[in-house]
């Protein structure tokens, strides 16, 4: 009973917060919060339970991204139906990439990772069908509902709400999973973990793969929204770091910790362009980085970490071999 | 005494009020989305100012500049002296949060009408929300073809496009060709995002079309830190002219190299935006003497009307209006004339005026031909002059009508 407090207590205010924080633009925010909160607990799979930092996520990202408006521009179809197109494409590029990067170990893996993203950039730029460096546009204005283009941001916070529900099943059934304990211990020690007899290299990539396809369902959700996708938006760098703070930020390695994340890091990134962005000069990333640079020095493991052992002093044996 | 004192503050405080509300009837509220941070800032920080500018031009009386419009009185005539309030937002460069403040701007800060992006992708994004909204949106820098093809109601644009800027260079170049010069071959040297792809493709079916012959086509990254072997690529082929469409950088690396490997092809035209920066000019300017550049902006001489314009701009910035800036500032102008026309800040009544929109050159302070609207919302009025590189400026050379200075051909580098 007492375990699911908050979970139960997050969803009770995340179902009334457009209800309560009602104008266009805060639902906007919420519905933006609930984005990141999905692409980092995707990236959270890997990244986090792993402790494999993949910092070219944007790859699969972009997958979904291109999958779902490339369906729209080429064959007229919903946005919607790409998106299941997209996992399929970034499960089959993260076993392809997975198998030989996932043996580098560390930073290699990281640079190995952005390499490849960087790679994908420059080819998709050079693509005619996937709009080359222009880019891809979605409708703008709906021919039927199954379009997903709505004025009000209230139908894309529900939908969301309800796709991060469904990602954080997935990533709780895998951590409670054998899987989620052969993960751990290999982020803890792969040669120990491999010398009590876990395949390192098979459940490393399961993870890669299972991330992959939830990570491009974040990009297929961004592109329906916005309705609109090039090279520097769907595979730029920027996002993949994006994913990787808010999931460090919030606590890597924690099922709810890229959301903690995400909603501190995205109403600070849209506050604060709002109040110093329109005053010129860049003053929005001075903050935004400065704030970053405070979380990372006082609280390395996470914010959500921090609550955890404030919350519960005497109940940390469980919790701390977790992250 | 005290409480008198709270009695004359709570006065104090309801007039002002009521002033305030007053005044709110009587404003006009513009979003502007500009790139603020990021790659394109200093554009964003140019565009701010000529914004600021224009804004000083109409909110204040200027008789001495003449028909431009609403510069002879202070305010909007038609709505009773109302003043223009601007509010600024920044793109950072990116689609979602161009996205983002336009929605803003429409639902927090109710503005009326929204200019911007700069970066066709972000204008792409943030007029989808103004259409969304039924709030007028009016680009003047975007050039992307495809942001006139989404059969949108509110969406206007008053530059040239890119189709408009590759027939100037294909009018220009058969006008060479028939005065005997050789143009057999051309060149065309593009950065590979969106800007240079889009501008290359365009010139590239405009040639052909001219029936001029595109010998070389050399896309490049714009961050690159070494050009040699693409103008070593240009030397071998020897073009009889060169199109660059390039970023600042980028540009000034090219000259520089070309000055290195001591190459100086006979035609040199540099699509604006990077040979159109004033860092160019000033890091490079003397190394590219006689190269051609496209500008809808000249200066003048110094009683114009530009002049003085100018004039404003760079007491404001310290350094000259540009091309890109000047779009900007013509976009704004060309907005709120519509508004002022309209009478209204009622959406549709400035859609209805704006598709009315029918500026004569001399009310204008770019050099387009006028300003009216076709169904698409393209200005079927834009155009652009072809400028040149002499001494330490650009002068106007053609076409003839509008020249301030001869052309000078070949093309002298150093």
């Amino acid at each position: 009973m007492k375990r699911g407090f908050y979970p139960s207590l997050f969803l009770a205010l995340a179902l009334a917060y457009p209800l309560l924080l009602s104008t266009p633009f805060q639902q906007r925010l919420g519905a933006l919060v609930l984005l990141y909160a999905i692409g980092a607990s995707a990236w959270n799979v890997i990244g986090g339970y792993a402790g494999q930092v993949s910092v070219g996520h944007v790859m699969f990202f972009g997958c979904g991204a291109y999958a779902s408006l490339a369906c729209y521009v080429h064959f007229g179809w919903p946005p919607l139906l790409g998106l299941p197109l997209g996992i399929l494409a970034s499960i089959g590029i993260a076993a392809l990439i997975g198998t030989p990067t996932l043996r580098l170990s560390g930073h290699y893996f990281s640079m190995a990772t952005i390499a490849v993203a960087e790679l994908l950039r420059l080819v998709v730029t050079n693509i005619e069908l996937l709009g080359g460096a222009v880019g891809l546009s979605g409708p703008v204005m709906p021919r039927t509902w199954l379009d997903l283009s709505f004025t009000s941001a209230l139908p894309y916070y529900y939908f969301f709400l309800a796709v991060l529900l469904f990602v954080l099943w997935v990533t709780w059934r895998m951590e409670q999973s054998r899987m989620g304990y052969y993960l751990r211990a290999i982020k803890d020690n792969e040669r120990a973990a491999r010398s009590l007899g876990v395949e390192a290299g098979r459940y490393k990539l399961y993870a890669f793969m299972l991330s992959a396809g939830l990570t491009s369902i974040a990009g297929s959700l961004y592109a329906i929204m916005f309705g609109f996708i090039d090279p520097e938006s769907g595979l730029g760098m920027l996002t993949s770091v994006k994913m990787l703070i808010m999931a460090a930020l919030g606590g890597a390695g924690l099922l709810f910790g890229p959301l903690v994340g995400a909603v501190i890091l995205v109403p600070l990134e849209e506050i604060s362009n709002t109040l110093l962005g329109g005053k010129g000069a860049g003053l929005t990333f001075m903050a935004y980085g400065a704030i970053i640079m405070v979380i990372a020095r006082f609280y390395p493991s996470g914010i959500l970490k921090l609550l955890q052992d404030r919350l519960r002093p005497s109940a940390g044996g469980r919790q701390s071999d977790v992250a | 005494m005290k409480s008198g004192l709270k009695l004359m503050a709570l006065a104090a405080l309801s007039l002002a009020l009521g002033t305030g509300t007053i005044q709110a009837q009587n404003t006009v509220k513009i979003g502007a989305v500009y790139p603020l941070s990021g790659n394109a800032a200093s554009a964003g920080a140019s565009a701010k100012a000529a914004i600021e500018t224009a804004l000083e031009i109409i909110n204040e009386a200027h008789p001495e500049l003449g028909d431009l419009t609403l510069a002879k009185e202070a305010g909007l005539p038609n709505m009773k002296g109302a003043k223009v309030e601007v509010i600024f937002a920044d793109n950072q460069g990116t689609p979602a949060a161009g996205q983002n403040q336009a929605l803003r701007l429409i639902t927090e800060e109710k503005v009326h009408a929204l200019v911007g992006s700069y970066q066709s992708g972000i204008t792409l994004t943030a007029s989808a929300v103004a259409e969304k909204y039924g709030i007028p949106f009016l680009s003047p820098e975007s050039v992307a073809a495809n942001l006139t093809e989404r059969g949108f109601k509110w969406f206007f644009r008053t530059t040239p496009i890119a189709s408009d800027i590759a027939a100037i260079y294909m009018d220009f170049l058969k006008e060479m060709k028939a005065s005997g010069k050789k143009v057999d071959s051309i060149a065309i040297v593009n950065e590979n995002t969106e800007y240079g792809t889009s501008i290359a493709k365009v010139i590239r079916e405009a040639a052909q079309a001219a029936n001029l012959t595109v010998g070389v086509e050399i896309p490049y990254n714009a961050n690159t830190t070494d050009v040699q072997a693409q103008v070593l690529q240009l030397k071998d082929k020897n073009p009889d002219c060169v199109i660059f469409v390039s970023y600042t950088s980028d540009a000034i690396l090219y000259v520089k190299t070309m000055q290195a490997l001591g190459y100086k092809p006979p035609i040199v035209i540099g699509d604006n935006s990077g040979f159109s920066d004033a860092a160019f000019l000033k890091n490079v300017g003397s190394l590219a003497q006689g190269a051609i550049n496209r500008s809808a902006w000249d200066i003048g001489k110094p009683d114009s009307v530009t002049y003085k314009i100018n004039e404003m701009y760079k007491k404001r910035t310290g350094y000259d209006l540009d091309d890109t800036a000047g779009r900007a500032m013509q976009g704004f102008f060309t907005l709120i004339e519509a508004i002022n026309r309209a009478g209204s800040t009622d959406p549709a009544k400035i859609q209805a005026a704006l598709k009315a929109t029918d500026l004569k050159p001399n009310q204008l302070m770019m050099g387009y031909k006028g300003v009216k609207f076709d169904e698409k919302g393209n200005n079927v009025l834009a155009s652009a002059l072809l400028i040149q590189i002499q001494g330490d400026k650009y002068v106007a050379v053609w076409p003839k009508a509008s020249a301030t200075a001869p052309l000078q051909l070949p093309y002298k580098g150093w």
